[in-house]
């Protein structure tokens, strides 16, 4: 069949849509409500075509081909109406950093997104870099949103196992329902309620499980943008490498792409679209093997206490126990998650170097559970691939080896402990429950000193009989050595796994070791099968009178401005009284915490208290906006940092962004009453981001809103609202920014040949916050400062801005970990309370 | 009507609303219609009960259901108010009376108090349209309403339940 697409005459396949057909040729045509996995929708329209004699534009994901099309995918008509519809689209999308007219500069000065909890735009988004939203809207050229977008207020969802949902960013494409009715077949989500507050959800608002999730995270799969993500894997970013291989949780053994980031594996999913892998093949996998509990480095007893070692000296020391228990005293314990390259290691070191006859390969039950009782008398040494053997028959055995991943009782009883690299940490082959042998690829590397078990005991071996032992250099000499043809091996298979349909049929053990200790969702699972925790979150903020004499720290008042961005009033009168403009404290949450700057947005001396505009971004402040009013922070040291000096400048511009729009308030009153002209400048991403209005309009001369997206104020950043003003005549003295890095480094360099004087605020990187640390340094004019004694008031025009963004993105692979685990939900997610975002306005 | 079953007696006179029905798809809203007249709301236990019947996820139904507004989530109200729409009653004010109901209850129409005393809902027209604006309560009317009269019967009939529950 031929069809003619943008004048190239190309072959079609019968049954094939216009799309499939134009994709296969290289032909690419924007779409975003099809998927591969899925049959077409037909739902979003933006893959439309022209075709000669058909009226209108069809849709080219389900239109079928005919003989003789001539189909044009490309004309201008076509490519306004896509822009046109895609914009429509983001009308419910926070989509000002789509629209931003500085967004490649922002991609380059920050490629990466931050960690916050409320996504208000892509630079906040954790699907930032894979997502397909921003790539349409920069090949449709989308460049302004012709109406004030709509933020839903919904509150995030991140009390679910696994799976983080934020509906605010939702486009309704219908992705997942579909995926889940296709491979569950059922859906556990649909569209409910109707026009405007039409939404993903279950019935009745119950939370995944009881709606009969299984936790396959299709779902997740296929989502285009960043509503629904995969805690675990959220905030790692685009992957470094992306590995086929095989899960060994069971002998389902289905096909995996395991996703690593530095060699460390950060999420993982099924390979074929047409079947789902169950819940720990899509979210049980980094978790556990990034486990901080994993074993590490090699330990050996010495006068009853394990010590660490190197490698070497414990495989030293085995060879030495093991000298005196040869023949039937010697047995080797292990299971079938063990590669089939490994148990050819394990046998042939036991019968030919131990020469022992009791080689035991274990097969665990249907939930993973593996137990070996049945040991021979004679037995007096042992080496286990894992933890099944009873604690009571320890004292049976003069010497324990142990190979193994997590410390267990009997780890922490045996006479030497190797840690060892498994699952996706390896190479090799294992059967699956059909006998089919399966490959597995190793996709990322194991923690700390751990090696794979087969190079283990061959080190041992080598040791024993340096002449007769056969080294192997690699896994592959093993296989070839089994007579297994690799080339022949396959990944398909024909069923989806039962447990990806039955949540109750998943595996629960491993290597003798409980799953669900170490992966934090699965405890989630538990608790709903048990019925636990199923208190209902707490809506309404409960009533709290607040003391005539308040405790130290106490929260008096709290409140979310916009969202993801919250004003806090403490109870402070020490620091209230001797605070200056431009000063900063430091809060510790709780004993524990880490320690964060806050800038002083205001203070009442006479009350005693004082205000901070905090924004979630990461853990410790997290933890910072979960505190209630009535409750009391652990500490807070200030004021510290050198004040602002209060002088008489002329006329200051304050460029306010994001959290420093809270933070420059008692400073322009300062200036304003020290006789200068202050004009205040607040930029925001879109409306429903602007706060302080009339707080700010009331500490200055002129009050300037800015958005990105036009929708409040004059369009732009609050640089552009500056250059505007200069080009009207007016007269700057100072300039000061407070914002992000970003904004900062933007006002620095398109200021820096006014001749204007310009400041910046480099609080948000520090640590101690006294000088000692030396966490806060940076180069200023080729000077080295410390941002906690010296600042927060810098030369902006002297800042080295890259080294600033390099301090910042150095967050460790720890902290993407710790904001990743699944917690209870403690975080109470008020209802948004229209205090100073101009959704009111709006009618 | 009857707004307080146990959830076996429900499950036990569904399986008769059934029978009326194929077990397919089509019959989602034919079914949700049967169960709204019958128990006066569409409950959890009956879209689970329609979920199994059907085979259709009870999240599907859900949506379904909830796409139409005709369709409620909540048992009646003991009182329900039904305040009057029809054109003798729109052209002598009846929004303005509707607004105070909204405001004096803190629901929209269709919905039900979180006490679950009154039920607001807005009907076509009553036929009484000489004595407009009409609103009546579970069938009693009260004729040519204001906003201030309003709030005066609901206030009467809190009252009168306080009353109630403090003997
Ligand atoms: S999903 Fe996230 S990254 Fe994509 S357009 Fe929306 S906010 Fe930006
Ligand atoms: S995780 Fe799987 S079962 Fe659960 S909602 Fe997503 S697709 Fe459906
Ligand atoms: S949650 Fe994601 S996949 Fe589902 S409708 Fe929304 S954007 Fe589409
Ligand atoms: S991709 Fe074709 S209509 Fe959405
Ligand atoms: S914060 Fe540690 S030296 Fe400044």
């Amino acid at each position: 069949m031929n069809v003619v697409i943008d004048g190239k005459t190309v072959e079609g396949r019968a049954g094939e849509t216009i799309l499939e057909c134009a994709l296969r040729y290289g032909i690419s045509i924007p779409h975003l409500c099809t998927h591969p996995a899925l049959p077409p929708f037909g739902a979003c329209r933006i893959c439309i075509v022209e075709v000669e004699g058909m009226r209108g534009y069809p849709t080219s994901c389900s239109t079928p081909i005919a003989e003789g099309m001539v189909i044009r995918t490309q004309t201008e008509a076509l490519r306004l109406l896509r822009r046109n519809i895609l914009g429509l689209m983001m009308l419910e999308h926070p989509s000002a950093c789509l629209v931003c007219e500085r967004r490649d500069l922002c991609d380059k000065y920050r490629p990466k997104s931050e960690k916050v909890g409320a996504t208000t735009g892509c630079h906040t988004c954790n699907n930032k870099e894979v997502c397909e939203v921003r790539e349409l809207s920069a090949d449709l050229g989308l460049a302004e949103i012709m109406v004030a977008p709509n933020y839903h207020y919904k509150p995030i969802e991140r009390s679910e196992p696994f799976i983080d949902r934020d509906l605010n960013l939702c486009i309704l494409c219908g992705r997942c329902v579909r995926i889940c009715k296709l491979h569950q077949g059922k859906s556990v989500i649909d569209f409910v309620h109707r026009s405007s507050q039409t939404h993903i959800g279950q019935a009745f608002g119950k939370n995944l499980h009881e709606a009969g999730c299984t936790f396959c995270g299709s779902c997740i799969d296929v989502c285009p943008t960043g509503t629904l993500s995969d805690r675990y894997a959220k905030w790692f970013g685009r992957p470094d490498r992306i590995t086929e291989t095989t899960c060994i949780y069971c002998d389902e053994a289905c096909a995996l792409a395991i996703y690593a980031v530095n060699n460390k594996p950060v999420m993982a999913k099924g390979l074929y679209d047409k079947w789902p892998v169950c819940v720990l093949g899509h979210f049980a996998i980094p978790e556990f093997l990034n486990s901080p509990q994993r074993l590490r480095t090699a330990q050996i007893r010495v006068n009853k206490v394990l010590r660490p070692v190197t490698t070497e000296e414990a495989t030293q020391r085995c060879a030495e126990l093991l000298k005196n228990h040869m023949g039937k005293n010697f047995a080797f314990v292990c299971d079938t998650s063990s590669t089939l390259e490994d148990r050819h290691v394990f046998k042939k070191f036991t019968q030919e170097v131990m020469q022992s006859p009791y080689y035991f390969e274990i097969v665990p039950d249907r939930k993973g559970y593996a137990r070996f009782t049945n040991i021979p008398e004679e037995v007096k040494a042992v080496i286990t691939t894992g933890s099944f053997v009873p604690q009571e028959l320890r004292d049976k055995f003069e010497v324990v080896i142990s190979l193994d991943i997590f410390p267990s009782e009997w780890t922490k009883t045996a006479d030497v402990v190797c840690p060892v690299a498994v699952f996706a940490e390896v190479s090799g082959t294992v059967l699956d429950k059909d006998n089919q042998i399966r490959p597995l690829i190793k996709a990322c590397n194991p923690p700390g000193e751990a090696m794979p078990e087969w190079f283990v005991v061959q080190q041992i071996a080598k040791i024993f009989s340096p002449d007769k032992w056969k080294e192997y250099q690699a896994v592959e000499e093993i296989t070839y050595e089994l007579g297994i043809n690799t080339a022949k091996l396959n990944l398909d298979r024909e069923t989806a796994p039962p447990a990806s349909q039955n949540l109750k049929e998943r595996r629960e053990w491993f290597k003798g070791h409980k799953i669900e200790d170490y992966v934090s969702g699965l405890v989630a699972v538990r608790n709903f099968e048990e019925g636990q925790d199923h208190e209902e979150k707490a809506e309404v903020r409960l009533e709290v009178k607040i003391p005539e004499n308040p405790l130290p720290f106490m929260v008096l008042s709290r409140r979310e401005l916009v969202p993801n961005t919250y004003e806090f009033v403490i109870h402070a009168p020490a620091i209230a009284k001797k605070a200056l403009p431009g000063q900063f404290v430091i809060v510790m949450v709780d004993e524990n915490s880490e320690r964060i700057p806050y800038t002083l947005s205001d203070w009442d001396e006479r009350k005693g208290t004082i205000t901070l505009v905090i924004q979630e971004k990461g853990l410790s402040s997290r933890k910072m906006i979960s505190v209630n009013e009535g409750e009391c922070l652990a500490h807070v040291v200030g004021p510290l940092g050198t004040a602002f000096e209060i002088k008489h400048y002329g006329t200051v511009a304050i460029l306010g962004g994001c959290y420093g729009i809270g933070a420059v308030v008692r400073l322009s009153r300062a200036l304003r009453e020290q006789g200068n002209k202050v004009i205040m400048i607040s930029e925001a991403r879109s409306h429903y981001m602007t706060y302080y209005k009339k707080e700010l309009t009331a500490v200055s001369n002129q009050f300037i809103q800015t958005t990105i997206d036009a929708s409040s104020g004059e369009k732009g950043h609050a640089i552009d609202a500056l250059k505007r003003l200069l080009q009207t005549g007016e007269k700057i003295d100072l300039i000061v920014a407070v914002g992000c890095p970003f904004m900062m480094m933007i006002t620095a360099e398109e200021t820096r040949n006014m001749g204007i004087k310009a400041l910046c605020a480099l609080n948000p990187i520090m640590l101690d916050g006294t000088g000692m640390c030396g966490a806060c340094r940076i180069s200023v004019g080729g000077e080295t400062k410390f941002a906690c004694v010296d600042g927060p008031f810098f030369d902006a025009h002297l800042v080295d801005w890259d080294e600033v963004r390099d301090r910042r993105e150095a967050y460790s692979t720890e902290e993407i970990q710790a904001v990743s685990y699944t917690m209870p939900s403690t975080t109470l997610e008020g209802e948004h309370r229209h205090h100073h975002c101009s959704c009111m306005e709006r009618g | 009507m009857n707004s307080s079953h146990s959830e076996s007696e429900l499950v036990f006179g569904i399986q008769e609303l059934f029978k009326k029905h194929p077990a397919r798809r089509s019959s989602i809203i034919p079914l949700l219609q049967e169960i709204q007249e019958h128990y006066g709301y569409v409950s959890p236990p009956a879209v689970d009960a329609m979920s199994e019947y059907l085979g259709v996820s009870a999240s599907e139904i859900y949506g379904v259901a909830s796409f139409y507004t005709q369709f409620k989530f909540v048992p009646p109200g003991k009182y329900v108010i039904q305040i009057c729409q029809g054109t003798a009653c729109h052209v002598r004010a009846s929004s303005i009376v509707l607004e105070a109901l909204r405001e004096e209850l803190k629901v929209e129409p269709g919905h039900t108090t979180s006490d679950g005393l009154f039920t607001l809902e807005r009907v076509a027209c009553v036929g009484c349209c000489a004595l407009a604006p009409v609103m009546a309560i579970n069938g009693k009317v009260y004729a040519q309403m204001t906003q201030d009269k309003v709030r005066e019967v609901i206030k009467e009939y809190r009252q009168k339940e306080e009353n109630k529950t403090g003997i």
